[in-house]
């Protein structure tokens, strides 16, 4: 009694005390309400209640059928496949570039190339895998191969593989440039031998990055729409195209809902073991004060090989698919006849252009909005203290956890009748971007929030501002720089994103990725191509942009701070 | 009568720890009267930063009332309390000019650009940073960054200037000259001053009244001087300079004078401390007392010497240019340190050697054996 009592003071006072926070709160919770949980909440009635009863009917019924179950192997098989194979790709070239003495442009290269996956559309290594290695496929027929089946998990892993090893690449990169020389020197003093030394020292120091990677990249497989829907074909079903295929195909919204419950389970499994281990992590920070600097100690030999055999590998493997895409947006008939056209690209902008400006107009949109709330969740959960707030936090990352599948499927279950009907307009599609990829600038803010001084905002205070001068005057421009790096990543996202957004378009409302789809599925490759050759473009402008702005933002005062995708995705 | 700068009544603050109550303030009192530097001393975690961030409105306390010129301000916002606080790592604003820095309050109290300007250059003039106003906090040193830091808080005429450990990012010979440079100015300006350190010697030659706290609670308040000569419990003399402490049974108590046995057989006599709140019967005959000497108060002299106190034996021998810094054993096994001063000409005992030492009685005092 007098425990509630007490908490309902604390409660009231809040009000009274700091009525800024108190009212930003409660139109978070809000948004989170409409716009997370309602959905959400919409999906598993939807899943559930059979003719307003507790019934496990869909569930059983989707069960029932076997090539379900196979998609649901499928996607749990090839997320492993995924995660394996990424992490070590990434670690690989983790290795090259902080513990190698390759010259300096060649380690620009090798992050160069990695940066090429993580702005592209979804499809672009699938469209072009398909050109090396499908019917007719360019690489094919340079080998005489004639019976090679890339459709399938074989397809898939290697281009899923390809689009996100550059996660692992950075969260690995990250842990292993933050470990001191020190620690290398010490072994190597106390004897070891450069194997001893990798093997029980910068191995076990990487376990955090590894396990992170592992988690990151399995929640990106598990939830990838895109390459599957093109490689997968009919001998290899996974969770998410089944669920679209059956909600644009058939119009079964229940069974759709639920092969997405089925999705959403391991994937909110993953998102909690990271954020326990998360929890656990300390930061490590950099303080200046490492005396002499010693440079880390050479791999050994057999692992330096390893290293430069599969990173020059990938490397050339990754410009040979961009290559393809950007030879076949510019060859009449690919493969047949190979002479010399802009007629692909006349064709994107007399008949793609509505969906180029749309989808600038919603990714500007989303990015402005995205990161506006960002910085608010983001400054709030980090400097204050308030009822739930670990609640909050959470709650603020699970759409951008759930597979864009089941946030989309979500929307538009939830939002497909009144009071809040939304279908077929451009805030759907904006709301969905901003609830999903908002996570970005979050982690960005927070991330550069740890790093300022809270005796800043103090000095403030303590010279007479109110906490609202103070937020404006002195948190904002110290934040800005890492308010910029997360607009970059939301951006990025929202031209790029098809998993959600897919099953939110209209006829009113385009994007490009559909239109690529679109051009998959009719078998124009030339036309695919095109299009994801001018996104590609888009994307790489708006990113330079950006870091102009980011650099514009820091140089002023010289406080050199590059919030790294790393921080970010981790 | 015009009020006191700074009243502390009662005040307290409580964390929660892992569901353990810590009691990081406990129940301080202190009463700050205009224009008086006081400093509050201890090591670290002993609530004397906690106790700052109360008076400044950075936290507010569990427990008691902070009243600062007569107003009571225990739950004021800081931006309504008109104080100063200087922050251990300066806190400057990293994106504005020293000269926006400095003017960041006025700006914030609403006063008119052509008003700031003088009062800008005047304060960074009074702490020596002419032209430095179109410069980036990064630009500068650490020293000019701490005068920055202090011209940003002057500027304001705060009624109370709090300052966090200021100085202890500065290397050794900046320091000492900061501590005089912001005596100096605090005496200009008349300003009241708190500061916070766990330096001493930084405490003993800025303060006009040193706090001396540990665990949370207020140890004892009081001059420099009187905290060195008279400290009132057994951590004050052993935190304030070096002190040896000396468990002895008491022989008689006579007036304020206690008579006790030291090693070897001799007794010795001298002043026993009656530390306030405590009864008069604090010294029993057949108890305990601590003897507190400071080793410049120790004199090591020949084994036969008619003077000495106790005999000794050196355990170390350490010759430091102005005095020779032994450490020497008694019979009971506990060590002293001895400090003397040099003399061209003078004898020095080696290591192991017998001797005696002894005790200057006007310079040491008895604490009860409990006072810690």
């Amino acid at each position: 009694m007098s425990d509630f009592t007490k908490k309902k003071t604390e409660r009231t006072l809040m009000i009274k005390k700091d009525p800024v926070l108190f009212s930003v709160l409660v139109a978070v919770w809000l948004s989170f309400a409409i716009f997370i949980f309602l959905p959400l909440v919409k999906l598993l009635l939807v899943t559930f209640f059979v003719d307003g009863k507790l019934s496990f009917a869909n569930l059983s019924n989707i069960l029932g059928r076997p090539y379900n179950v196979r998609a649901l192997y499928g996607s749990l098989i090839l997320a492993t496949a995924v995660s394996f194979a990424g992490t070590f790709l990434g670690y690989m070239f983790a290795l090259a570039v902080t513990r190698t003495s390759l010259p300096k442009p060649l380690k620009w290269l090798l992050s160069a190339v990695t940066i090429l996956p993580l702005i592209s559309p979804p499809f672009t290594s699938s469209i072009s895998l398909t050109l090396a290695l499908g019917p007719n496929g360019m690489l094919l027929k340079a080998f005489g191969i004639e019976n090679l089946n890339i459709y399938g998990f074989l397809g898939t892993w290697i281009s899923e593989t390809l689009t996100y090893f550059p996660v692992a690449f950075m969260v690995i990169t990250a842990i292993l440039s933050t470990m001191t020389a020190n620690l290398d020197d010490a072994a190597l003093s106390l004897g070891a031998s450069t194997r001893r030394m990798f093997r029980t020292i910068t191995i076990p120091l990487s376990y955090p990055g590894i396990g992170n990677s592992f988690l990151l990249l399995f929640g990106a497989s598990l939830a990838d729409f895109a390459t599957p829907l093109i490689l997968g074909g009919h001998t290899f079903p996974v969770l998410p195209t089944e669920a679209y295929l059956l909600i644009t195909g058939m119009f079964d919204i229940k069974g759709g809902s639920t092969l997405s419950f089925l999705l959403l389970v391991p994937a909110l499994v993953v998102f909690l073991i990271q954020r326990a281990l998360i929890g656990k992590k300390s930061y490590v920070s950099v303080t200046g004060k490492n005396g002499a600097r010693s440079d880390f100690a050479r791999l050994p030999k057999e692992l330096s090989v390893i290293i430069t055999i599969v990173c020059t590998f990938v490397v050339a493997l990754i410009l040979y698919l961009y290559f393809i895409i950007l030879w076949g947006s510019l060859v009449k008939v690919w493969s047949v006849n190979n002479s010399f056209t802009l007629d692909h690209y006349r064709y994107v902008f007399a008949h793609g252009k509505k969906a180029i400006t749309d989808t600038l107009t919603i990714a500007l949109y989303s990015t402005v909005l995205g990161s506006l709330l960002a910085v608010v969740i983001g400054y709030v959960s980090q400097r204050k203290k308030f009822f739930g707030q670990r609640f909050f936090e959470f709650s603020s990352m699970l759409n951008y956890a759930l597979p864009g599948t089941v946030v989309g499927i979500a929307y538009i279950i939830a939002f497909n009748e009144r009071p809040i009907l939304l279908t077929g307009t451009m805030s759907i599609l904006v709301a969905a971007y901003v609830f999903r990829y908002y996570a970005t600038g979050i982690r960005s803010v927070i991330a550069s929030l740890q790093q300022i001084d809270p005796a800043l905002e103090e000095a403030s205070l303590s010279l007479g501002a109110g906490s609202v001068r103070t937020f404006t005057h002195v948190t904002i421009p110290l934040i800005i720089p890492a308010v910029l790096a997360g607009m970059r990543y939301i951006f990025i996202h929202c031209m790029t994103a098809i998993s959600a957004t897919i099953f939110l378009v209209s006829v009113r409302w385009t994007l490009l990725t559909t239109r690529i789809l679109e051009s998959m599925t009719e078998l124009q490759f030339s036309q695919a191509s095109a299009f994801s050759i001018v996104l590609i473009i888009i994307v790489f402008a708006a990113d330079a942009l950006m870091l102009f702005l980011l650099r514009l933002s820091t140089s002023k005062f010289n406080r050199p701070q590059e919030t790294s995708y790393a921080i970010v995705s981790a | 009568m015009p009020s006191s700068a700074l009243e502390l009544r009662n005040v307290s603050k409580v964390f929660k720890k892992d569901r353990d109550e810590v009691r990081a303030v406990d129940s301080v009192n202190l009463t700050v009267e205009q224009g008086e530097m006081v400093t509050f001393l201890g090591p670290s975690g002993c609530g004397k930063t906690t106790t700052l961030r109360m008076i400044a409105g950075f936290e507010l306390p569990t427990g008691g009332t902070i009243t600062i010129q007569g107003r009571d301000m225990t739950n004021t916002p800081v931006n309504k309390r008109e104080i100063g606080f200087v922050f251990q790592n300066y806190a400057l604003f990293p994106h504005m000019t020293v000269f926006n820095n400095v003017a960041y309050g006025l700006k914030s109290r609403g006063e008119k650009d052509a008003a700031i300007k003088p009062k800008v250059l005047a304060a960074l003039a009074l702490v020596g940073l002419k032209n430095t106003e179109n410069r980036y906090p990064s630009q500068l040193s650490g020293g000019e960054q701490q005068r920055v830091a202090l011209a940003r808080v002057i500027v304001m005429e705060p009624t109370l200037l709090l300052m966090d450990e200021p100085l202890s990012n500065l290397d050794a010979k900046l320091r000492i000259h900061m501590r005089t440079e912001i005596r100096r100015i605090q005496k200009k300006l008349g300003i009241t001053c708190l500061y916070v350190t766990h330096d001493q010697a930084e405490a003993l030659t800025m303060a006009d009244r040193i706090v001396v706290m540990n665990k949370g609670k207020v140890e004892q308040v009081g001059s420099p001087f009187e905290i060195y000569s008279n400290p009132q419990s057994l951590f004050v003399a052993d935190f304030i300079g070096q002190a040896n402490i000396i468990k002895l049974t008491v022989e008689a108590v006579v007036g304020n004078d206690i008579r006790a046995l030291l090693p070897g057989g001799r007794t010795f006599t001298a002043r026993g401390l009656r530390p306030e709140g405590k009864g008069a019967d604090i010294y029993k005959v057949g108890g305990k007392a601590a003897l507190i000497a400071r080793p410049e108060s120790l004199t090591v002299l020949s084994a036969d010497d008619p003077n000495g106190n106790a005999p000794a034996t050196v355990v170390s021998e350490v010759f430091v240019g102005s005095h020779i810094e032994y450490e020497v054993e008694l019979e009971d096994h506990s060590v002293l340190k001895a400090f003397t001063p040099f003399q061209a000409g003078m004898r020095v005992f080696g290591e192991d050697e017998k001797v005696s030492i002894w005790i200057d009685p006007s310079n040491v005092l008895f604490l009860p054996e409990s006072s810690t």
